[in-house]
């Protein structure tokens, strides 16, 4: 969609070219404008949330070119021909992720704001580590403030994902899940 | 102005160029995660940002040449991480900078040489290479200069760099077998934090005789890190002993330092505190180079 | 009115019929309705519904300059030109009322006169663009007349005497910078301070606490035909808003309508801030003609949103050498910051709670709350009772000291129990569930307290180790604070699933899922059958505010009476489907059946279908109005709450002697919440009260310069609990219930944070073998008290 220019609107566009979540898109950004913007509302992938606008609580990490990065500080224009990954994509479509699973199973869920973050994050640390240790664990999700406190609950997650993944049970039904 | 553009260089000639037609209206950006922060704040303006990202491949590596030991400066924290080369003991400490430096996903962009270039205090990356006798590249049109790391900086957030150059990459002469390094900082968490002060000890030992030792802290009264100099001439070519520990953190540490008191601590405590991690440092780096 | 109202007779019938029963749902873990939508990322949060509008305006908010200053001119013409802005709004733009105070109306939306704080707005820029918005804000000229800055309440009142001092008034409009004063007169103090063993007194300060949310306040509104106006709000208190709203623009309660969809986080803090980010987006939405977006950043959502109030709090204890506690003195001052937020409840209920779980004999507490030109307090989980836990349990411990006596043992000797007497004379009974005394007994043994007290104070060495105790006790609800009513409308849809409509709200704590449970229980149908509305001035009753941990007792009571109506009549048409007696029939859905005979048997869909054919309404409103609290303002005596949930804390602890620094390695805590209804609910707010509590005591706290601005308004300088922090926490469950509680529960969403930071605290200080009075205790507090005592 191309926004009438208007007098305000002075800055050039900036085509950039990458792949989201498998696919390709091509989308019109300012020179101004954070990937957290233009994921969430030129794409549409409102998972991606906003908790401080600094790096400073992990809200908006996403996985790009296999790297977890936090989306508030990234421009726009370094999405170019990257391939970016947010937890729209992390399991085919009615289908689960371990680490979705596992948080559920583990009963985790308080306010879910940080989730999407944590969630991301703990992918990028079991795609390096397929059995992280308790400390490693902690230490890979340091970035990830959650207020409301699941914290204990994440580390018993992320072992239990870990744990289906090595089982080679890497996507669950949603059916699957513990009422 | 909170709206600004963007130049996306082809390669580092083309991104000097920009830097010298656009002079003071623009600024290099790394991983923006100290410029973006402080543009947010409007600490920072500029018209323009220079988006260095394109040279990463020329301005990434950790490695080991002639002699010296060369880091680009756009290797990120990660990277410099999880490098071979910081699996050697000799640079354990540069390890400790990295580890505790921020959140996984800072580390995944923030740079050396944003590290280095921010002339903020408590800069991991450059109080740990201060002590490692770094020196800095910069690059302009008009060719390149190499500055001793302990000569870069002016003042908070002011270095010798001319809006016309880049820095290219960071420098020191590759340590001895003997030698072996710690970085210690403390905050009111356990969690990452920017830490109330910090220090890093680099030293090269024969049994427990210190041949060389440097010290650098976060701040020494200045807005930068600095060396503690005289602490180091109080321990130079002396064994390390808990006594000579003692005399150089109690006596000699305190005469040369100067704290600031502020919202977040003391200066008192934070003298205390800088003497007791010195103290921490010089003993662990005893046991890394001890084996 | 003299009968008892029905509702009252419902719940004990229902309680009576449940109390030994085996449950299948309540006290059960369960998924809730929300989960699967949350951990796919496609939850709607408020902000995120920017997307659906295609023309949306974005609000900037122009704050002040100063924190304490005389507004002498403001001129946004220029702003006003700057291109892609669409309005500049100021005071006088507000078409109602300028006033977003939740409690008194002494907080004006956009300041006119003067401003008090530095998060007080002086103008809204409507543009196209955020970045426009804040670029346009720069050409603002605003003429200031600067006045002194208060950021220290001990400049407004004396603590000894709570005598207002001279000083340049906060609010001149009301002539005082005092806001309320409670008390408690009980017994003969002087007496008893005369006649007292020992004696034991101290100073003990708590700090500003931000609640960090991780969900920044936001509010879209969107223009609605004729004036009216819809606002989607990230808030607790939806009917609060709405009519904050309608104040604001001058319209009646039926032309605003506030839904709140999924919320990122509360505590307490989005209990009245949504007013004024509502009425800033509804003022833009309706003076622009279209959508706007309010969203805070994170550093005006710290230094422009409600705070724990902080306390300096000054007590003196007295007592009989076998440790029975004879008196208890004390004076409170906290600091109210600008405005008065829920400024005249906080200090209430602190004053309610001034002794702690004890029976005092005498006592004379004096609590009185002030304006100071920080940013303002307001609620924060616990609610005035953190503050004075911390002060009370420090007591206990000195007390214990001067006594020889173990803190616990002097403790059982004061607690208390079934036919005591709380210190404004309530007679706590069977009815109310008193369960301190087991929660201390478990935490004890669970902890291996006696063992590891005594091993502790034998460490030498760098590291040392603490083990501490506090108990508190919370009650439940708003006593005195207003009317404590709640409701709830349950539907069984035609396909037998079933909506649930009420206004509480859900932000993380599932106590509406907790409501789905008690129906799920008393209809005899699973928890998944249930869905759960999102709270809408317009569709779903007003429940009250989500406040107080009163969702679950009083949301749940409302929830028993709807869904004991509801399967009154389900049992009628079962009945004449099966044969059978009406108390014959059981549900078990998908099946029904007799109990006497269950080869009669149908199924829930078929009832439910059969009951649309009878004329058989299967929707119910359920109403529960709480007994009303009795207090008085003189004495402090009365029933200030229905009932109180209690608790017993013990965190273990290590200090490194050198640094300062303290890691927490254990909590334990034992809470009497009377029976769980949401298990899952009930443990993770036990840890996360927790976690949030470790922050609390360790390392928060919001600082103010002598300009009154905040320096610490971000993530990185104010510092909250990381997954590194977090130690092992024991979660222990006492079930003393409540009998006129749904099923006999009680609430928790406070009671989880409540006396966490003073076990902390109190371990500290048996492990560094020194006085703490002031939180956060943090590496240089550690510092400063170890030097004092010469032992570093």
């Amino acid at each position: 969609m191309s926004t009438p220019r208007t007098s305000w609107d002075t800055y050039r566009d900036i085509e950039v070219s990458f792949k989201v979540n498998g696919r390709e898109v091509k989308v019109r950004v300012k020179p101004y404008e954070r990937l957290i913007d233009v994921l969430r509302n030129k794409l549409g992938l409102l998972s991606v949330k906003e908790g401080c606008g600094r790096g400073e609580c992990g809200a908006c990490v996403v996985i790009m070119n296999g790297k977890l990065i936090p989306t508030c500080l990234t421009l726009a224009v370094r999405a170019e021909g990257s391939e970016i990954l947010t937890l729209e994509g992390i399991a085919p479509e009615g289908k689960l992720h371990a680490i979705q699973k596992a948080l559920l199973d583990t009963y985790s869920m308080q306010c879910g704001f940080c989730f999407p973050g944590v969630i991301m994050a703990s992918k990028y640390l079991l795609d390096k580590n397929p059995d992280p240790t308790e400390d490693e664990i902690r230490d890979a999700l340091d970035g990830n403030l959650c207020r409301c406190g699941s914290y204990l609950r994440f580390i018993k997650a992320v072992k239990l994902a870990s744990r289906y993944i090595r089982e080679g049970k890497i996507f669950f039904d949603e059916s699957e899940v513990l009422r | 102005m909170f709206r600004f553009d963007v130049y996306v260089p082809r390669d580092l000639r083309d991104a000097l160029e920009a830097s010298k037609i656009y002079g003071e209206e623009l600024l290099p950006i790394g991983g923006g995660t100290d410029l973006l922060v402080l543009y947010r704040q409007g600490l920072v303006k500029f018209r323009i940002l220079l988006d260095l990202w394109p040279l990463r491949n020329e301005l990434s590596y950790v490695k080991l040449e002639g002699g010296s030991v060369k880091i680009g400066a756009l290797t990120t924290i990660n990277e410099l991480e999880s490098s071979e080369l910081l699996k050697d003991k000799r640079f354990a400490g540069l390890r400790d900078a990295c580890r505790g430096f921020a959140s996984p996903f800072i580390k995944s962009v923030a740079t050396v040489g944003g590290n280095v270039g921010a002339a903020h205090p408590l800069s991991d990356i450059a109080i740990t290479l201060l002590t490692y006798d770094a020196n800095v590249r910069l690059k302009s049109l008009e060719g390149e200069r190499v500055i001793p790391l302990k000569s870069f900086y002016l003042d908070k957030r002011k270095t010798v760099r001319r809006s016309d150059e880049l820095i290219t990459e960071v420098i020191f002469k590759e340590p001895p077998s003997n030698a072996s390094s710690a970085y210690l900082k403390l905050d009111r968490r356990i969690g990452h934090g920017m830490g109330y002060v910090a220090v890093s000890v680099y030293a090269e030992l024969d049994d427990r005789l210190i041949r060389e030792i440097r010290i650098a802290f976060d701040s020494m009264g200045r807005a930068f890190p600095e060396r503690a100099l005289r602490t180091e001439d109080s321990l130079r070519g002396k064994e390390l002993s808990e006594d000579n520990i003692s005399r150089a953190v109690h006596d000699v540490l305190p005469k040369e330092m100067n704290r600031i008191s502020d919202y977040r601590a003391s200066a008192e405590y934070r003298l205390y505190l800088s003497q007791v991690l010195l103290k921490r440092a010089l003993l662990e780096v005893g046991r890394r180079v001890g084996g | 009115m003299s009968s008892v109202p029905e509702y009252y007779k419902i719940i004990e019938e229902v309680f009576e019929k449940y109390k030994d029963k085996e449950f299948l749902f309540v006290g059960r873990h369960s998924q809730r309705w929300d989960s699967v939508e949350k951990i796919k990322g496609r939850a709607l949060f408020t902000a995120d519904f920017a997307k659906l509008y295609s023309n949306l305006v974005y609000v900037h908010s122009v704050r002040t300059k100063y924190a304490h200053a005389l507004i002498k001119s403001i001129d946004v013409s220029e702003a006003s030109k700057y291109p892609g802005v669409l309005k500049v709004i100021t005071a006088k733009d507000i078409p109602g009322i300028n006033d977003v105070g939740y409690v008194i109306p002494d907080q004006p939306l956009i300041a006119e006169r003067k401003v008090r704080y530095v998060g007080d707005i002086i103008a809204l820029v409507v543009a196209e663009n955020p970045l426009v918005a804040r670029e346009a804000s720069e050409l603002i000229e605003v003429e200031y007349e600067p006045l002194p800055v208060i950021t220290n309440p001990l400049d407004v009142v004396d603590l000894m005497t709570l005598r207002e001092k001279p000083h340049t008034l906060i609010h001149d409009e009301r002539g005082s910078d005092v806001l309320v004063h409670f008390k408690i007169r009980r017994g003969d103090v002087e007496r008893a301070m005369r006649e007292a063993d020992v004696r034991v007194e101290g100073v003990y300060k708590t700090p500003f606490q931000e609640h960090a949310y991780m969900e920044p306040e936001a509010s879209i509104a969107i223009p609605e035909p004729e004036g009216s106006v819809t606002v989607i709000a990230s808030t607790q208190c939806p009917f609060d808003v709405r009519k904050a709203v309608a104040k604001v623009l001058g319209l009646t309660l039926n032309k605003v309508r506030i839904v709140v969809p999924a919320v990122g986080g509360g505590f307490g803090g989005k209990e009245d801030v949504a007013n004024e980010v509502a009425a800033k987006a509804a003022l833009a939405a309706v003076l622009t003609g279209r959508p706007a977006l309010v969203v805070h950043t994170r550093e005006e959502s710290i230094i422009g949103h409600s705070k724990r109030h902080p306390a300096i709090a000054w007590y003196r204890h007295a007592a009989k050498r076998d440790g029975t506690l004879l008196a208890v003195e004390a004076n409170i001052v906290m600091d109210g910051g600008a405005y008065a937020s829920l400024g005249p409840f906080v200090p209430w209920r602190a004053t309610v709670h001034a002794t702690g779980p004890y029976k005092v004999q005498s006592a004379r507490v004096d609590v009185v709350r002030v304006y100071t030109n920080n940013v303002y307090s307001g609620a924060f989980r616990g609610f005035g009772n953190p503050q004075v836990i911390f002060a009370v349990e420090r007591q206990m411990d000195l007390l214990a000291e001067e006594l020889g006596m173990d803190p616990v043992e002097l403790r059982l000797k004061n607690i208390l129990r079934v036919g005591d007497e709380t210190v404004h004379g309530q007679k706590l009974t069977e009815e109310h569930g008193v369960g301190l005394e087991e929660a201390v007994i478990k935490a004890v043994e669970a902890s291996r307290w006696f063992e590891l007290r005594r091993r502790y104070s034998e460490i030498t060495g760098p590291i040392r180790r603490g083990i501490g105790i506090a108990l508190f006790y919370h009650g439940n609800s708003i006593g005195v604070e207003g009317a404590d009513y709640s409701s709830v409308t349950l539907i069984i849809n035609r396909d037998g699933s079933i909506t649930i409509r009420t206004g509480l709200t859900e932000f993380g704590q599932g106590s509406t899922w907790g409501l789905a449970l008690i129906a799920a229980e008393i209809l005899g149908v699973p928890p998944s059958y249930f869905k759960i509305e999102n709270p809408d001035t317009s569709a779903t009753p007003d429940a009250g505010p989500t406040v107080a941990s009163r969702a679950t007792v009083m949301g749940g009571a409302a929830t028993v009476v709807a869904a004991y109506k509801l399967r009154k009549r389900l049992n009628e048409v079962a009945s004449h489907i099966l044969g059978c007696d009406p108390d014959d029939v059981v549900i078990r859905a998908p099946d029904v059946y007799c109990s006497s005979d269950p080869s009669r048997r149908t199924k829930w869909a078929d009832v439910v279908e059969q009951s649309f054919w009878l004329g058989v309404p299967l929707q119910e409103f359920g109403y529960y109005r709480a007994p009303r609290a009795l207090w008085d303002e003189e004495t402090g005596q009365g029933a200030p709450y229905i009932t109180y949930t209690f608790g017993a804390i013990i965190a273990d602890v290590e200090v490194d002697i050198e640094t300062g620094l303290v890691r927490v390695n254990k909590i334990y805590t034992a809470y009497d919440i009377g029976k769980v209804i949401n298990k899952m609910g009930a443990e993770l707010n036990a840890e996360g009260g927790a976690i949030q509590a470790l922050g609390y005591a360790l390392m928060e706290e919001l600082i103010h310069d002598k300009e009154g601005r905040v320096s610490n308004p971000n993530l990185s300088t104010y510092y909250i609990p990381t997954i590194k922090d977090v130690p092992e926490i024991i979660p222990i469950w006492v079930e003393a219930k409540y009998k006129k509680g749904p099923l006999g529960a009680k609430g928790f969403g406070e009671p989880s944070f409540n006396a966490v930071a003073a076990a902390i605290a109190n371990a500290v200080a048996h492990a560094i073998k020194a006085n703490v009075t002031e939180l956060p205790v943090t590496p240089e507090r550690v510092y400063t008290i170890l030097k004092s005592k010469q032992k570093i």
